[in-house]
């Protein structure tokens, strides 16, 4: 168990956003979190980083609270990739991506070598070689949402939050950043609207109105009466001829 | 220019410090040679080495007072007074992550100039408080008041409160100038009515070795702590919350860094006055020349401003012949100007 989420909330003036969430992930596992607008996938992420406090329960990383461990201590550990992060500054997309080796580094203990082959490595796992000395304000949506995720893989993490990481990018790039973080040796929880995406999951729980309503396998998890009761969807299964695989189609209720 | 060469070697970086260093010490020596009556290089280096290795060279003894108690300590807190609210305004923008910052946003200039006039005008203190002492304790106060305000409007319940701080900065600067204004209007004389406006634009010409011995360490702290949490910063570029999923401690940072600026900003303030323009425009002037990394940007800052004000008060003293003027008039006169240019020459390059 990497990391442990026991009757967690946040509330914000009386109003309770994320309640009574318990999850377990597990060592190694890609959880995909799913759920419509306004369900509460953002809030939890930032709970599960551990840069919004809780305003009851508690999450454990390794079996240590989050909450008051040292933040530098905690970047080691889990990484969190934003649904929105954007800046005015004329950061290139090498400096953006240094910044993912902030926890590893202290004014005593310089940037090394090793940095730069963590850096390079988290550039080409994300396709982005050759951006390096682009410009942030240059580069589109999708080049922006790639240099988000190397950034968090350059912070070689144990755990990684990805509030949907597939925004913005094409398909090619939606697939090939979904198999490197399936392939990748590290523990993921991802947020998708992509239902059939989120099939490719090794488990799948899903958020509605602020509390993790179901968790498990995603075949289990995402039924066409689930589905219909969280997001006012029909869906019907279409068997690709292909391989055999069912996926989702979706009508209007 | 591109930023994303190959990373500076030791030796460069060395080398880079040793011009830094030397440009900071031309700056010094051009501002204590130039003056209504210019002195040679040579007499200012022989008064140097006379002063401070007890050499022998022979100088004439008005040039020594002049050099000594006059020029070289006023250079050297027109030096620090550069840095320290350059370095002051690179912080705060990029914390707050708002171009428009500087040092003056969190009510500190307001603060001071309310304390300056309380204390020559109103009389406070009974004469055992000097203007210089006013203007800290008007700076302190007024930060104080807008750090509780930006505190209590909530500027902290999620990382993305800053724009608190500057609302709260701005209500701040507003009751403070209006007392002010008050003040002046209520007691005032015309004499010090103007003895106040010339102090608001800023002036060194009160500046000698006490202030100086107050102005370097407070410099050099500020520079040392913006050089310290270099790396904390850089991660703000993406905000509050990206720093703190970076492993940045983001309220131990703010706190620490907007306590200190104010620090230095309300000590600046109380020796020289109210320079504007500074500490808004030399952080952006060198993020077009160093770029935005803050290890880089840093030193770059300060020793833009270092170098700036010195120039700046070498025209203020210079410029009109018998006459002193504000250097805050020319600090913008000369740098919006320049600051136009860098602004135009970047657009270009990019
Ligand atoms: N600081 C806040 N104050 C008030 N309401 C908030 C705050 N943060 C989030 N909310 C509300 O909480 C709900 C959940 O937000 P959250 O961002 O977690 O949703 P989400 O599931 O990530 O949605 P999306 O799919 O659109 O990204 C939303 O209704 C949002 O308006
Ligand atoms: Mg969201």
């Amino acid at each position: 168990m990497i990391l442990e989420a026991r009757n967690l909330g946040w509330s914000v003036r009386g109003r309770a956003i994320v309640s009574n969430v318990d999850l377990a992930v597990r060592e190694g596992e890609t959880l995909g979190l799913v759920g419509p607008n306004g369900s509460g996938k953002s809030t939890l992420m930032r709970l599960l980083a551990g840069i919004v406090r809780s305003t009851s329960g508690e999450v454990r990383i390794r079996g240590q609270k989050l909450h008051g461990m040292p933040r530098r201590q905690a970047a080691q550990l889990i990484a969190f990739l934003e649904q929105q992060a954007e800046t005015t500054e004329a950061i290139s997309v090498r400096d953006a991506v240094e910044l993912g080796r902030t926890p590893w580094l202290t004014p005593l203990q310089p940037w090394s070598d090793e940095d730069d082959r963590v850096v390079r490595q988290a550039l080409a796992d994300t396709d982005m070689e050759g951006f390096e000395c682009r410009s942030w304000a240059t580069l589109s949506g999708g080049e922006r949402q790639r240099v988000h995720l190397a950034r968090a893989l350059a912070q070689q993490p144990q755990l990684l939050l990805l509030d949907e990481p597939t925004n913005h990018l094409d398909i090619q790039h939606q697939l090939s950043i979904l198999k490197l973080v399936a392939d990748l040796p590290i523990t993921s929880v991802v947020a998708l609207h992509d239902l059939n995406q989120a099939l490719g999951c090794d488990r799948v729980g899903m958020m509605s109105a602020g509390q993790l309503v179901a968790l498990g396998p995603p075949r289990d998890i995402l039924t066409a009466e689930r589905i219909a009761a969280v997001f006012g969807v029909r869906a019907t299964i279409v068997v690709d001829p292909e391989d055999g695989t069912s996926i989702f189609r979706f009508h209007t209720a | 220019m591109n930023f994303c060469s190959a990373r500076p070697t030791r030796a460069s970086r060395l080398g880079r410090g040793a011009m830094g260093a030397a440009a900071l010490f031309a700056a010094v020596l051009a501002g204590t040679c130039i003056g209504e009556t210019p002195i040679p290089v040579l007499t200012v280096l022989q008064t140097l080495a006379n002063k401070i290795f007890g050499a022998a060279h022979v100088v004439d003894p008005i040039d020594v007072g002049i050099i000594w108690n006059y020029r070289l300590p006023r250079a050297i807190v027109a030096a620090c007074c550069g840095a320290g609210l350059a370095v002051s305004g690179m912080v705060l923008q990029s914390l707050l992550r708002n171009a428009l910052a500087d040092p003056y946003l969190l009510g500190i200039s307001a603060g001071a100039s309310t304390g300056a006039v309380a204390v020559t005008v109103a009389g406070l203190g009974a004469g055992a408080v000097s203007m210089s002492l006013g203007a800290f304790i008007g700076a302190v106060t007024a930060f104080l008041m807008v750090a509780l305000l930006a505190r209590a409007a909530g500027g902290g319940v999620t990382l993305r409160g800053t724009g608190q701080i500057v609302l709260a900065g701005i209500a701040g600067s507003q009751l403070f100038n209006a007392l002010t204004s008050f003040i002046i209007t209520k007691s005032a004389n015309a004499e010090q009515a103007r003895g106040i406006m010339f102090w608001l634009l800023g002036n060194l010409s009160g500046a000698r070795w006490p202030d100086v011995w107050l102005a370097v360490p407070v410099a050099i702290v500020g520079l040392g702590a913006c050089i310290w949490y270099a790396r904390a910063l850089d991660a703000f570029s993406f905000g509050a919350e990206s720093a703190a999923s970076l492993g940045v401690p983001v309220r131990v940072v703010q706190v620490v860094l907007i306590g200190l600026t104010a620090l230095v900003t309300a000590v600046m303030v109380s020796i020289v006055g109210s320079i504007g323009f500074v500490g808004l425009v030399i952080p952006h002037a060198a993020r077009f020349l160093v770029g935005v990394r803050h290890g880089r940007l840093g030193p770059a800052t300060a020793l833009i401003g270092a170098v700036f004000l010195i120039a700046a008060d070498v025209l203020s003293r210079t410029i009109v012949p018998g006459q002193v003027l504000p250097i805050g008039v020319i600090t913008a006169l000369v740098g919006a100007p320049a600051f136009a240019l860098i602004l135009v020459r970047g657009r270009r390059r990019s």
